[in-house]
């Protein structure tokens, strides 16, 4: 690319998730948010709130006054939901001012969306992003993963976020329809089983999904756990301790026999000579591959069948930023010009 | 170039060819709706109410993105490049004329299209009197543009009867598996309800490249979808290529053989020859087959390479097929895959190979659709803006 043009083009990487949304830019700036948009529900509301749009914890904050919206909710824009359009519209609009990118210069973008909403929202998607960027791509979830990894062949990658599993497999190309999968079964309904295993065994305390949520991510785990996972929460008003090891167990390990059912199903529409190193390069990414034990647990999971091996990646909360942000600034010129 | 950077390269291509094509909405930012101090819904450009005016300023607008001029030039190879794009609105196209096997006579730098200097986006003042005069010229109904109408596509599945096409080493028939898979293409649209989906033939029989064409006209098609199967020669061993192909000028020796043999029967008279030569100049045509040809190879390529991993991509390019040449729609011929490799003679003898290839072809064909509405949803968008401005 040559020398001028790239001085005046800053380069953006976003990952839009259900739950989370992060921003990695070429100047070096790297900030998430929490997928929530509102907008004040009335004139009083917008008053009080001095702003006309609010985002993440923010908005969840004063959800009373606002029009919320989590736009990514199953992993997809509902059909002809018009707020969830503007919603990411103004989610983008807000990373882009987060990575506080010097004014007067070009901006390309790539956002990386869950699988399932590429598939079916693309064209919504793109229309919500084109205001703000003079070149701009958008390419699914996993992928970006897998190019800000260079692994762009005979590889898997399993995106465990809140709303999805996105499964992908690399063989060399972009990927198609067919290499991907996605399933509902991912770190929401992990809160979803937690909570309603919580609930059964102790009726008398009030554990709440948002609670459940930060027990999972501070000692969630699958397979044998070496140390007891206990917590409090409120009876009658007052703290108390519980010992959830086992509820939390069953819970983390609820989605993992659809996972390995969905790895072996997609590896086996592969050449067979493919599939053998398909196997051994299962890439976990996405905030749920924190779960502590997860890679050996389903290195295990899959012994009885097809001898898998699973690798958790290093920063998941920015892999996918990250990729996308490569993305953009690999694009050669003569493609950029047309984008 | 090490492996590695040549998969990126791919790779970039692919992303850079999902993204590319579909225009952008240029209307300024939109403000949201759901601010507490704009209750009324801000009328969206990306929904045209007023179809009529839109779908008439779109057309212009059409005219103005993609119309090209066409010379005839000399006959033979050397006529065969295309002067790529200059500035809007109009350029010219050394339209490239086939050597074989009725091409050897054209008339040198007959000017058979020579439309007036068409009226760029910025003097928006079109009467209907010129609108139709476009209509007329552009040989495309509206209705289809605006996709107001059922779609009606054409697959065309090649050979037929005493002309086998080419024959594996097994004995397997390219006339057999290529209508096979247009039976199930057909079926696979079909369910759909879009479109109204036709065969040039249903049965093994032999049919005039000359019949192919007139069936088209005849059923009024929007898209024509050639299939074929590719056949290397015995030298080639065991390479395997997908080739997609829109017409144009031939990128190299092996497309023009291809063309050569896959042209063999069409019996065009000078005269029809001449006439579909004017009809190329419908640029709208050469534009709309290309993206039908790269929607279509993605999908097909992509898609067989998982199960393939020595499959070559021979790419979406231009080829002289005469085929191609007489339909007056948006028109692709696909060399889905090659018969001379005995694997794949193999997986092709079987109905889940086929029904797979029938799956590719039916998504590039799906997405190509959508995708296009889409741009004329967009494209009558602007021109609808501009109206508003104008008034
Ligand atoms: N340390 C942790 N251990 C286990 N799970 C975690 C941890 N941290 C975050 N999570 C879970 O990861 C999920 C969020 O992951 P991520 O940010 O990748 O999702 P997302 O990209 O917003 O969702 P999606 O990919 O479905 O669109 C949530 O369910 C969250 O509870
Ligand atoms: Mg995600
Ligand atoms: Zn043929």
């Amino acid at each position: 690319m040559s020398p001028n043009k790239k001085d005046n083009m800053q380069y953006i990487g976003i990952d839009l998730g259900t739950s989370r949304s992060v921003v990695s830019a070429s100047n070096g700036n790297r900030k998430w948010v929490e997928s929530y948009v509102g907008w004040p529900k009335d004139f009083v509301a917008k008053k009080m709130l001095g702003k006309r749009v609010l985002f993440g914890s923010e908005a969840l904050e004063h959800r009373l006054a606002l029009n919320l919206s989590r736009p990514l909710q199953n992993g997809v824009l509902k059909e002809g939901t018009e707020r969830d359009e503007a919603a990411v519209q103004e989610l983008i609009g807000h990373l882009i001012e987060l990575a506080d990118v010097e004014p007067g210069k070009d901006i390309c973008v790539a956002v990386g969306v869950p699988a399932e909403a590429l598939k079916v929202n693309k064209i919504a998607i793109r229309n919500a992003i084109s205001e703000y960027a003079k070149n701009l791509m958008v390419v699914s979830e996993p992928f970006s993963v897998a190019y800000g990894l260079g692994t762009l062949d005979n590889t898997m990658i399993l995106d465990i976020g809140a709303g999805t599993v996105d499964f992908c497999i690399m063989h060399g190309t972009v990927p198609m329809e067919d290499d991907q999968r996605s399933i509902l079964m991912a770190g929401d309904y992990v809160d979803e089983q937690l909570l309603k295993l919580l609930t059964e065994k102790h009726p008398e305390a009030d554990f709440s999904l948002n609670m459940v949520r930060r027990f999972k991510e501070k000692h969630g785990f699958v397979g044998s756990s070496k140390r007891r996972v206990k917590v409090e929460a409120p009876v009658d008003g007052i703290f108390t301790e519980f010992d959830i090891t086992e509820e939390m167990r069953r819970a983390c390990e609820s989605p993992m026999p659809a996972i390995v059912e969905t790895v072996i199903d997609l590896i086996a529409g592969f050449d067979p000579e493919f599939q053998e190193s398909v196997r051994k390069n299962i890439i976990i990414a996405g905030g749920g591959s924190q779960l502590s034990g997860l890679d050996t647990f389903l290195t295990e999971a899959t012994k009885q069948f097809e001898p898998c091996k699973f690798t958790c990646i290093d920063d998941p909360l920015h892999a996918g930023a990250d990729g996308a942000l490569e993305l953009a600034a690999d694009m050669p010129e003569e493609f950029l010009e047309k984008l | 170039m090490s492996r590695h950077s040549e998969i990126k390269k791919t790779v970039l291509r692919g992303v850079y060819e999902d993204n590319a094509g579909i225009p952008r909405s240029t209307h300024g930012k939109r403000q949201s709706k759901f601010a507490a101090d704009s209750q009324e819904p801000v009328h969206s450009s990306r929904y045209p109410g007023k179809a009529v005016l839109v779908a008439v300023l779109g057309l212009v607008a059409l005219l103005g993105f993609n119309l090209r001029l066409v010379t005839v030039d000399v006959a033979g190879p050397a006529a065969m490049q295309v002067v790529e794009e200059q500035p809007l609105p109009s350029y010219r196209v050394q339209l490239p004329v086939p050597v074989s096997p009725v091409g050897a006579l054209i008339p040198g730098n007959d000017q058979l299209v020579s439309p007036e200097p068409i009226q760029s986006l910025d003097d928006a003042t079109i009467t209907s009197g010129r609108y139709d005069t476009m209509l007329t010229r552009l040989g495309m109904p509206m209705a289809d543009l605006f996709n107001l109408q059922v779609q009606t596509i054409v697959i065309d599945p090649g050979h037929g009867g005493i002309d086998p096409g080419a024959t594996g080493h097994l004995g397997l028939k390219e006339k057999d598996v290529v209508l096979d898979i247009a039976k199930r293409l057909r079926d696979k649209l079909a369910v759909t309800g879009k479109y109204r989906v036709l065969l040039t033939r249903e049965g093994d029989r032999k049919v005039f490249l000359k019949e192919r064409v007139a069936f088209a006209k005849e059923n009024r098609a929007d898209l024509f979808i050639s299939t074929h199967v590719n056949s290397l020669p015995p030298g080639a061993g065991s390479l395997n290529y997908v080739e997609t192909y829109y017409f144009g000028p031939h990128t190299d020796q092996r497309s023009l053989e291809l063309a050569e043999k896959e042209n063999r029967d069409s019996d065009y008279a000078m005269g029809d020859f001449r006439e579909v030569i004017a009809r190329i100049g419908d640029t709208l045509k050469t534009e709309e087959s290309k993206q039908l040809a790269n929607s279509i190879h993605k999908h097909l390529y992509n898609n067989m390479k998982r199960r393939n991993r020595g499959l070559i991509d021979a790419g979406a390019k231009t080829g002289p097929f005469m085929v191609l040449l007489g339909v007056e729609v948006p028109s692709v011929l696909i060399e889905v895959s090659c018969i001379s490799n005995k694997a794949e003679e193999a997986r092709l003898s079987t109905p889940e190979y086929r029904d797979r290839i029938a799956d590719y072809l039916k998504t590039g064909i799906v997405d190509y659709l959508e995708e296009r509405a889409h741009r004329r949803t967009i494209e009558g968008g602007i021109i609808q803006n501009v109206a508003k401005q104008e008034r």
